[in-house]
């Protein structure tokens, strides 16, 4: 199994969309630093510097989309044949693609989370702005790299599932700014289970009540991804591809 | 019990109402090339596909070494495969997707540049495929295929996009590879190639198979006349046209020429001799793969 991860890996890693959006990721959350901190704005209470903090984590959309653009394009490729060819087993195949696309989350998640906290702790704290405990800050960046990862596992069994990437991105898309707002807006305990519910409780952008805990967030998350990644294993074992 | 490295049993493969492939069976044998003829949508990449676990039959069986591909636990050393249509990132360089199949496959990096040698890419390995002509896409599928050093190779199309210099290294590839002992099943639309390199052909068309034998047998059929020239055509006709299922006409290049069906040379020679007549020419006529192709499949266009 390992070796076909790492062949994954290498997909992701020879292919520019992968580094398109990595880049995107790290110029997104510069973009949103820099403006922030420079224009010092909202940044008075506790509260707002842990909303801030997490909500740089927009890179979790990006590493979203990036999975499944992933997952999505071997079909748009067709290289899902040369893929199956080698490891006709459609779970191994999809699982292979999955992992791969949570490490490639993980890597976007670290590196800008990373440089989210080289620039904005220096300055919150030159600027003699409220700083959070050291634990509870390092949660918010945990829980942003996990949120990464995690985004585009799921993307990838959703891209593998779907298999047109226009569409499946569309469908990402939608469901985070429209089908999620609006369930939360109307069914106000279910809101914590839709991805932007889930998301925002592992980004720990706010402390609400009716978000469920960073873990069970992050498990749920996970329990969809399997369940996703499954629905595309067996949808592949019984397509023509 | 000899297990054949390729099988296909009793295969059906319908889409809706369309009737893609139709109960064809077929061996494909170790040491031998296994011609796969057929006009357009005859079946051949579908069944191919079959094969090698991508398409779901509706009934039947593939077998690859004795079992489905889908089943294989190291495919990649058993049978390599060049499919048609696209099949590479068009971002990614030639000798990373290699790179990737390798890896996947627990193969070392300096097989990608053996095979890489051996189709003749290692100056372009490092472009982007998107950069690549239509032969250079075809070698780098044949080095995807070789990766494995596999012990049979299902190819469809193989000669698409190659030169006359490509085509010539395929032929002898597949020569080659036969030689030492694989099993090489390969689908193709330029007939020519193809009777200069299969050992047997597979014709079909509608998803059936419609001929099957050695080049020898096909372009040999018995439909084939013999033809007789002697200077009493007219009495030879006589004596042939007594025998049981002979006809024979006379022919259009001149009056002492004669058409024969239903007999062999042999029966025709001895017929003349037994009858004391004179024979100045005696032959079959040896049919072209492309005229078998035609006549067997209707006339149809020869196939992608």
């Amino acid at each position: 199994m390992s070796r076909l991860v790492l062949a994954e890996l290498l997909k992701l890693r020879t292919t520019r969309t992968f580094w398109a959006l990595t880049g995107s990721a790290i110029g997104l959350v510069l973009l949103i630093l820099v403006l922030t901190l420079a224009l010092d704005h909202g940044l008075d209470t506790a509260d707002d510097v842990r909303s801030f903090l997490s909500s740089v984590g927009i890179y979790g959309l990006l590493a979203l989309v990036l999975g499944v653009v992933t997952g999505a394009g071997e079909y748009r490729h067709g290289t899902i044949a040369s893929t199956l060819l080698v490891t006709p087993q459609r779970l191994r195949a999809v699982s292979a693609t999955v992992m791969a696309c949570f490490l490639g989350g993980l890597a976007i998640g670290i590196v800008a989370g990373g440089l989210t906290a080289a620039i904005s702790l220096p300055w919150l704290s030159a600027k003699g702005a409220v700083m959070l405990p050291a634990g509870e800050t390092l949660k918010i960046f945990l829980g942003g790299a996990l949120y990464a990862a995690l985004a585009a596992a799921l993307g990838a069994a959703l891209g593998a599932l779907l298999r047109n990437q226009v569409a499946a991105v569309v469908i990402v898309l939608v469901s985070i700014f429209v089908i999620d707002p609006t369930i939360s807006a109307l069914l106000e305990h279910v809101g914590q289970f839709t991805l932007t519910g889930l998301g925002i409780a592992m980004s720990g952008a706010h402390q609400e009540t009716d978000l469920l805990p960073f873990g069970v967030a992050a498990l749920v998350w996970a329990l969809y991804t399997l369940l996703l990644a499954a629905l595309a294993a067996i949808f592949t074992a019984r397509r023509d591809i | 019990m000899v297990i054949h490295v390729l099988e296909v049993s009793d295969l059906t493969k319908r889409y809706g109402n369309n009737l893609a492939v139709d109960g064809l069976s077929f061996r494909a044998e170790p040491g031998r090339v296994l011609g796969f003829l057929g006009p357009n949508g005859a079946g051949k990449t579908t069944t191919l596909r079959m094969l090698l676990g991508l398409t779901l039959p509706t009934s039947g069986s593939t077998a690859v070494d004795g079992r489905p591909y889908r089943q294989l636990s190291d495919p990649i050393r058993v049978v390599g495969a060049v499919l048609e249509g696209p099949q590479f990132h068009p971002g990614r360089t030639g000798r990373n997707h290699l790179r990737v199949v390798a890896t996947a496959a627990g193969l070392p990096r300096s097989r990608v540049e053996e095979v890489l040698r051996l189709v003749e890419l290692d100056g372009a390995g490092d472009k982007r495929v998107k950069a690549y002509s239509l032969g250079m896409r075809q070698r780098l599928s044949l080095a995807g295929a070789l990766l494995g050093d596999p012990r049979a190779l299902v190819l469809d199309e193989p000669a698409n996009g190659l030169d006359p210099q490509g085509i010539r290294w395929l032929r002898d590839f597949l020569r080659a590879a036969a030689s030492d002992g694989r099993t090489v099943l390969v689908s193709s639309h330029v007939l020519a190639e193809m009777a200069q390199t299969v050992d047997e052909v597979l014709v079909i068309s509608r998803g059936r198979l419609v001929a099957q034998g050695s080049l020898d047998e096909l372009t040999h059929g018995a439909e084939a006349p013999v033809w007789v020239r002697s200077p009493e055509a007219g009495r030879l006709r006589e004596v042939l046209q007594a025998r049981e299922g002979v006809r024979a006409e006379a022919g259009e290049s001149g009056n002492d020429w004669l058409a024969v069906r239903g007999a062999s040379l042999e029966d025709v020679g001895t017929a003349a001799a037994d009858n004391r007549i004179a024979v100045y020419e005696l032959y079959r006529p040896r049919q072209s793969l492309e005229s078998v192709f035609l006549e067997l499949t209707g006339g149809t266009e020869a196939s992608t």
